[in-house]
């Protein structure tokens, strides 16, 4: 997969922006996941030619950071936070769940109909409503399994995956 | 609108003095509702009616320690810049917030993000920066959003801009989103992010503030630190050094998550004992059940005994019992717990986000993990309880290029010499009280 002609202007435009260009990588893939839903090898060359960097630095890069998919994931993939506060809270009976509903065994294995993925991360900083996850760009609070049922009952019929960010911040965005 | 999230800590009746005394307020977040609450004009004090050196004087004087972590005095820190030289010079904001049980910076952002801006407005000008930079996770979505619309409100209000308030000080703030990684809230890691690499702490010295983002001299703040400023230029550094203790003046936002009944961010003084913090405005334990073990700052700061629930919120009370303030997120678990697995937890997550750069930190994390899976699988011999031991001293003790190393060492440390007898009980007999407890 390659980059449409949008998105490497759109990337040739970032450096201004930064004191330095090593700083547009980053952001440069941000593009790259939101066309894509991953990071191919192809468009991390091709980033790195827009950019003029080494291609090897763009992959350093890409490997280190988390957000960076470097494999597929589903149209919706859900990051469910498992670390302390959330897992008192039941988060390990939540991931459980997912991976029976949207059918799959392993943690980042796509489900039969692309559209679902699952990966339990670290504290996300929301630890008041735990245990919570964050998919779309969106974090959903207070979980419980039957709420966990309403949310992919919606994805389900988003069959394309909210990949815009500025839909899923209408509040923000409003001024 | 993300169907406005219920907020849940500090509001109405019980919003703490300084840095949530507006919560409540209905769309806080817009700046026309906060300057009719007074906002902006601690900008305009500072910018229009002191020096430089006053603002930090006030700094100074209020006792502000940092609010990231380590509590380093806010006003000492901002002195350690060279004077200007006419080359570049940075704000850099904290806002990677990934501390486990942390998420006031979050809570900050996303309901009033104009005390922030103004804050770090008052930073730039005290340390004569022209630009700031706020390094936000990649996970707060919205919360960057509304930084970013509250910065862009600002900027056409002229608050920021080419000529702020129609001075020649011009100032911009800008944004970065960080992708992941908790070892990026350590300030040379986030530096390195922010320069567009592989986020792995550098040695100092050098240090930031002489040599810090892209080389050029840089102070770095946590987003609950600078959004304590407009109070504190407001109201006066004497007036704020009034809350609190000698040495740990002034307020703090906690974040109270894990077995509590009304878990939440709550604004409290420093010095008052955390049962106020934690039964009181926390809603204390579950019916029926007790608080067991706690983590008072992240869970990077030792842990703490139920019965030590009384112990004062200062970063000496905390100090003087071998733990510290750290992030301020203080992560409850009770009576039905199992210590040996909530460390096993922790130490997970050490593990996974050890950026790789220091051997005792990249052989140690995982190290613990495996050994703490055989002993929870049952597996565990008498020679254990000196495995974890040995790989604990390994740890701690400063053998690490950054505090990740040190934080995970001492989960290890504290939780067996707080909890021996359930290390031993796991290790020697192959069992687990606590558990079976729980599940009759
Ligand atoms: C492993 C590690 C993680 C850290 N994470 C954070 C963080 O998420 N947010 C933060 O503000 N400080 C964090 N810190 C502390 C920062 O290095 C730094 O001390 C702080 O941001 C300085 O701001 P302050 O003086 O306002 O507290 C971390 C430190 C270490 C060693
Ligand atoms: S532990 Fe899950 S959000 Fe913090």
């Amino acid at each position: 997969m390659t980059l449409s002609d949008h998105t490497l202007k759109e990337i040739r435009e970032l450096p201004p922006k930064y004191p330095h260009i090593r700083s547009a990588v980053m952001p440069a893939l941000d593009l790259v996941q939101e066309e894509l839903g991953m990071l191919t090898q192809e468009a991390m060359t091709q980033v790195a030619q827009a950019l003029q960097v080494d291609p090897g630095y763009v992959e350093g890069v890409a490997t280190f950071y988390s957000l960076f998919h470097l494999e597929p994931v589903g149209k919706h993939h859900l990051y469910v936070c498992n670390n302390l506060s959330c897992q008192l809270r039941g988060a390990e009976e939540l991931l459980t769940h997912i991976k029976e509903s949207i059918g799959v065994s392993e943690y980042g294995q796509v489900s039969a109909d692309g559209l679902f993925s699952v990966e339990p991360v670290e504290c996300l900083g929301a630890c008041e409503y735990a245990p919570m996850l964050r998919a779309d760009h969106r974090f959903h609070y207070d979980l419980t399994p039957a709420k966990i049922d309403t949310l992919l009952k919606e994805w389900r019929g988003d069959r394309e995956g909210k990949k815009a960010r500025k839909e899923a911040h209408p509040r923000a965005g409003s001024h | 609108m993300p169907a406005a999230t219920e907020l849940r800590g500090s509001h109405g009746k019980a919003a703490g003095p300084v840095l949530t005394k507006d919560f409540g307020t209905a769309d806080l977040y817009k700046l026309a509702v906060y300057e009719k609450i007074g906002g902006y004009q601690a900008w305009r004090k500072a910018l229009t009616t002191m020096q430089p050196a006053e603002v930090t004087g006030e700094v100074k004087a209020s006792g502000l320690r940092g609010r990231g972590g380590a509590g380093f005095p806010t006003g000492t820190k901002w002195g350690f810049l060279p004077p200007p030289d006419g080359g570049p010079r940075y704000v850099v904001v904290n806002a990677d917030e990934s501390e486990p049980g942390t998420a006031k910076d979050r809570y900050l952002m996303e309901n009033h993000p104009h005390q922030l801006v103004e804050g770090i407005l008052i930073a730039c000008y005290a340390i004569q920066a022209h630009h700031a930079w706020i390094y936000i996770r990649g996970e707060y979505d919205l919360q960057h959003d509304l930084v970013a619309a509250a910065i862009a409100e600002a900027r056409t209000a002229g608050y920021l801009g080419e000529q702020p308030l129609g001075t020649e000080f011009p100032i911009d703030i800008h944004l970065y989103r960080g992708h992941g990684a908790y070892i990026c809230g350590e300030e040379t890691a986030l530096l390195e992010s922010l320069e567009g690499k592989r986020a792995q702490p550098r040695s100092r010295p050098p240090f930031p503030a002489v040599k810090g983002a892209w080389g050029r001299p840089t102070l770095l703040n946590n987003v609950e630190t600078l959004s304590t400023l407009p109070w504190i230029i407001s109201n006066g550094g004497a007036a704020y050094a009034k809350f609190g203790t000698e040495k740990s003046p002034g307020t703090r936002l906690f974040t109270v998550s894990g077995d509590v009944q009304r878990p939440g961010n709550y604004e409290m003084e420093l010095g008052k004992p955390f049962s106020h913090l934690i039964n009181d405005l926390a809603g204390g334990p579950f019916p029926g059940h007790s608080i067991k073990v706690w983590w008072p700052g992240g869970c990077s700061a030792p842990v703490l005994t139920g019965e030590m629930l009384e112990t004062p919120s200062d970063m000496e009370s905390l100090a003087a019992i071998g733990s510290m303030g750290g992030s301020g997120g203080v992560i409850v678990a009770d009576d039905r717990r199992c210590v040996v697995r909530c460390a096993y937890r922790l130490l997970q997550f050490y593990a996974h986000e050890s950026c790789g750069k220091c051997t005792p930190c990249r052989v140690g994390g995982n190290w613990a993990v495996r050994t703490y899976e055989r002993v929870l699988a049952g597996e565990g011999t008498a020679a254990d309880l000196a495995t974890f031991d040995r790989i604990q001293t390994g740890l701690a003790a400063g053998r690490c290029l950054c505090g990740l190393g040190d934080s995970a060492g001492w989960v290890i440390q504290w939780t067996m010499e707080r909890f021996r007898d359930e290390y031993e009980e796991h290790i020697l007999r192959h069992t687990c009280s606590v558990e079976a407890a729980a599940r009759a």
